[in-house]
């Protein structure tokens, strides 16, 4: 099975950022997907089931918390494995993000390395 | 940056996959697209290629386009989307750099943000700065204004900087860092010849700390390889140098008000304590307060309280033979012996009054005797001390009397004191004035003795009745003899039950049984002298006769 990412941000810039940080996992067979809301995010989850999900929490069209909820809640999509991306100063308790299943919560501006090594965690690709 | 690559543009994942597909079936071409090794990436292997382009980006091959006449078309589309790609992976690089310098500037600023301590806001700013720029040694000095030194507050590696050295070769350095710029020194054998870098440094980059144009020191580091610092370099260290210049500020000042603020504390404390040499504790605690400071003109408080007079026997004639300087260091170690017994006996000395004390006993009248009665025995031990200097012995007298007392504050808005008012003050002193007359040590009050719950521990004599100048009322006085020495108190208790009988015949106006009550105690105890006091009155009164209102009271004339 090929490795998947999802970037979902409404900020280009920042869904540049992320694939631009995780550019050598493409080398490594990796495809990367991209969506700028929401509503979009959910589509490519149930249509590619990737292994791994940057979601931010602030978007139009359905929220970073409500996507997870649904993926994780309705749908069971079990494998595949949501970091929330929240702002910094934004930071929403830890509570609220565990109860709507997501696996590990990140602050923005995010720490390239950070994101890197636990992409390559939940790919198991190796260092 | 992952290197670019033909795969970008003509692998099945790529977005352009698609549009290169369509032009090679539109233009029916017969073609092959190889990387850099000759593996064929897209169409048919070519065996003898009409044309063969090589597809390069900066001047560096990435593959071949290979075929029929349509493998130029096909070779320049490739290249141009290739560039395409280049521009966009170049820009998101730089992107992401800069957003990594961003984020470590976030957090730099965080970190500062959780301390308060300059040498270790120093060290977070050094790590910081090599963290990102290569090098080998790095300190952070910082000017100080008073001692007018540099100091190194934090440093990193091998220390390149010779502590002694920099504060003599001062000029050059501050010459370098009070110029306030940030710099790549390649030069450096100034700083090498000055002793400052060690020899094996090779290049130096350096910015300076400061606040407002007010430049406090600076960040350096320094390489011992053949580093080239570059200018990315110097403005990410002059990033840091700013951000952690006005926390050092901060952090310099936050110390200075705590050290000034713990200074202002421990002098509050000294005036205090000093304070409280001057007007006792126990005053102000009984006039229900616990600070000096909240006392007011016109706070008093009423009680009934033992007052203790002593007084140094013909001190007079004592002082006459001394300088003032002698005298007062006299009068300073006498104190000094007797302060600490009034204390311990929970006693305050409200005055001194030259060689006299004046002493307030709150609690049990007790107390009181027990300290008057240790003050008599400590004064034998003072007197041993005077014998070896060849020093005549003195002694005192202690009277105390029992009563109600005003403690309270007096004077006007601008001029404090804690002031006793009280007839029971006045009583206690004309009891010690009678020392002299009865020749006894300690005289006691009857109200005084009342007030004693076990007076069994002391050895007491009856006195008389006594009346007082100014008072309508006589009063019993009593004498104890506890605190005389080992030999007069053996005496004194022998001799105890004639005093007895002498003291009520002289009473009664029995004066010739009074007489040979007496006369028996002196038998016992020649050096008796207030038996002798007994005897003399009553000789005289039984020779002259006793005046007509004779009730048995002394009338004391003297105050």
């Amino acid at each position: 099975m090929e490795n998947k990412i999802l970037i979902v941000d409404d900020e280009a810039h920042i869904r540049m950022l992320i694939e631009q940080t995780l550019e050598d996992l493409e080398d490594e067979g990796v495809i990367f997907f991209k969506a700028e809301n929401g509503e979009e995010a959910l589509e490519i989850i149930q249509s590619e089931k990737p292994q791994l999900v940057f979601l931010d929490v602030m978007m139009p069209k359905m929220n970073g918390m409500e996507v997870c909820r649904r993926v994780k809640k309705e749908l069971e999509l079990n494998n595949v494995f949501i970091v929330l991306l929240t702002a910094k100063g934004q930071e929403l308790d830890r509570q609220k993000g565990l109860e709507v299943g997501a696996d590990l919560y990140m602050t923005k501006p995010f720490d390239p390395e950070a994101i890197l090594n636990k992409a390559r965690e939940v790919l198991n690709l190796p260092g | 940056m992952a290197r670019l690559s033909l795969k970008n543009i003509i692998g099945k994942k790529s977005a352009s996959f698609a549009l290169v597909q369509s032009f090679l079936e539109q233009l029916k071409a017969d073609i092959s697209i190889e990387d850099e090794n000759g593996k064929i990436l897209s169409g048919n292997e070519q065996l003898d290629p009409v044309h063969q382009y090589p597809i390069a980006v900066d001047n560096e091959l990435l593959g071949w386009v290979k075929g029929d006449d349509n493998a130029f078309i096909i070779g320049s589309l490739v290249t141009l989307l290739l560039q395409k790609e280049g521009e966009k992976k170049k820009l998101g690089s730089e992107v992401l750099n800069l957003y990594q310098e961003v984020n470590l500037i976030f957090n730099f600023s965080e970190k500062l943000a959780q301390t308060i301590e300059p040498a270790a806001i120093a060290q977070i700013t050094l790590d910081e700065a090599e963290h990102i720029i290569k090098s080998d040694n790095g300190v952070v000095i910082l000017w100080d204004e008073y001692s007018r030194q540099l100091q190194v507050i934090a440093k990193s590696g091998e220390l390149f900087f010779n502590e002694e050295n920099i504060n003599n070769n001062l000029s050059l350095l501050l010459r370098m860092i009070l110029g306030g710029q940030s710099e790549i020194i390649d030069d450096i054998s100034l700083l090498k010849d000055a002793g400052i870098v060690l020899p094996q440094v090779q290049s130096v980059l350096y910015s300076a700390l400061k606040v407002n144009h007010r430049i406090m020191g600076a960040i350096i580091l320094a390489g011992n390889g053949p580093v080239q610092y570059t200018a990315a370099d110097l403005k990410f260290l002059t990033t840091l140098a700013l951000q952690s210049s006005s926390a050092i500020e901060s952090a310099l000042l936050y110390e200075k008000n705590i050290k000034e603020a713990n200074e202002r504390e421990e002098a509050m404390r000294r005036i205090h304590e000093v304070t409280r040499k001057f007007v006792p504790y126990e005053f102000i605690q009984s006039l229900g307060y616990d600070l000096i400071t909240d006392i007011k003109l016109g706070d008093q408080v009423e009680k009934i309280v033992t007052v203790l007079f002593s007084d140094i026997r013909n001190y007079t004639t004592l002082s006459e033979r001394m300088t003032p300087e002698e005298n007062f260091s006299f009068i300073c170690s006498f104190n000094e012996y007797m302060g600490p017994i009034i204390r311990l006996n929970k006693g305050f000395i409200n005055q001194y009054l030259g060689d006299a004390i004046m002493a307030i006993f709150p609690g049990n009248a007790a107390d009181a005797l027990a300290a008057a009665v240790q003050m008599q025995i400590a004064i034998q031990d003072f007197n041993k001390q005077r014998e070896l200097f060849n020093q005549a012995p003195i002694q005192i007298g202690v009277g105390m009397h029992t009563g109600p007392l005003i403690m309270g504050i007096t004077g006007d808005h601008e001029r404090l004191d804690a002031t006793t008012i009280s007839d029971t003050v006045n009583t206690a002193s004309r009891l010690e004035s009678l020392t002299k007359y009865y020749k006894a040590s300690i005289i006691i009050s009857e109200e005084t003795l009342q007030q004693i719950s076990a007076p069994d521990t002391f050895h007491l004599r009856l006195l008389g009745r006594v009346q007082l100048k100014g008072k309508y009322a006589p009063t019993s006085i009593h004498e104890c003899f506890s605190g005389n020495t080992e030999f007069e108190l053996q005496k004194k208790l022998e001799t105890l039950p004639y005093f007895t009988t002498g003291i009520s015949n002289y009473l009664n106006s029995s004066f010739d049984r009074a007489v040979s009550a007496f006369q028996e105690v002196l038998d016992a105890n020649p050096e008796d002298l207030t038996a002798k006091f007994f005897l003399n009155n009553a000789t005289g009164y039984l020779n002259n006769g006793v005046p007509l209102n004779w009730m048995g009271v002394e009338q004391m004339q003297s105050k």
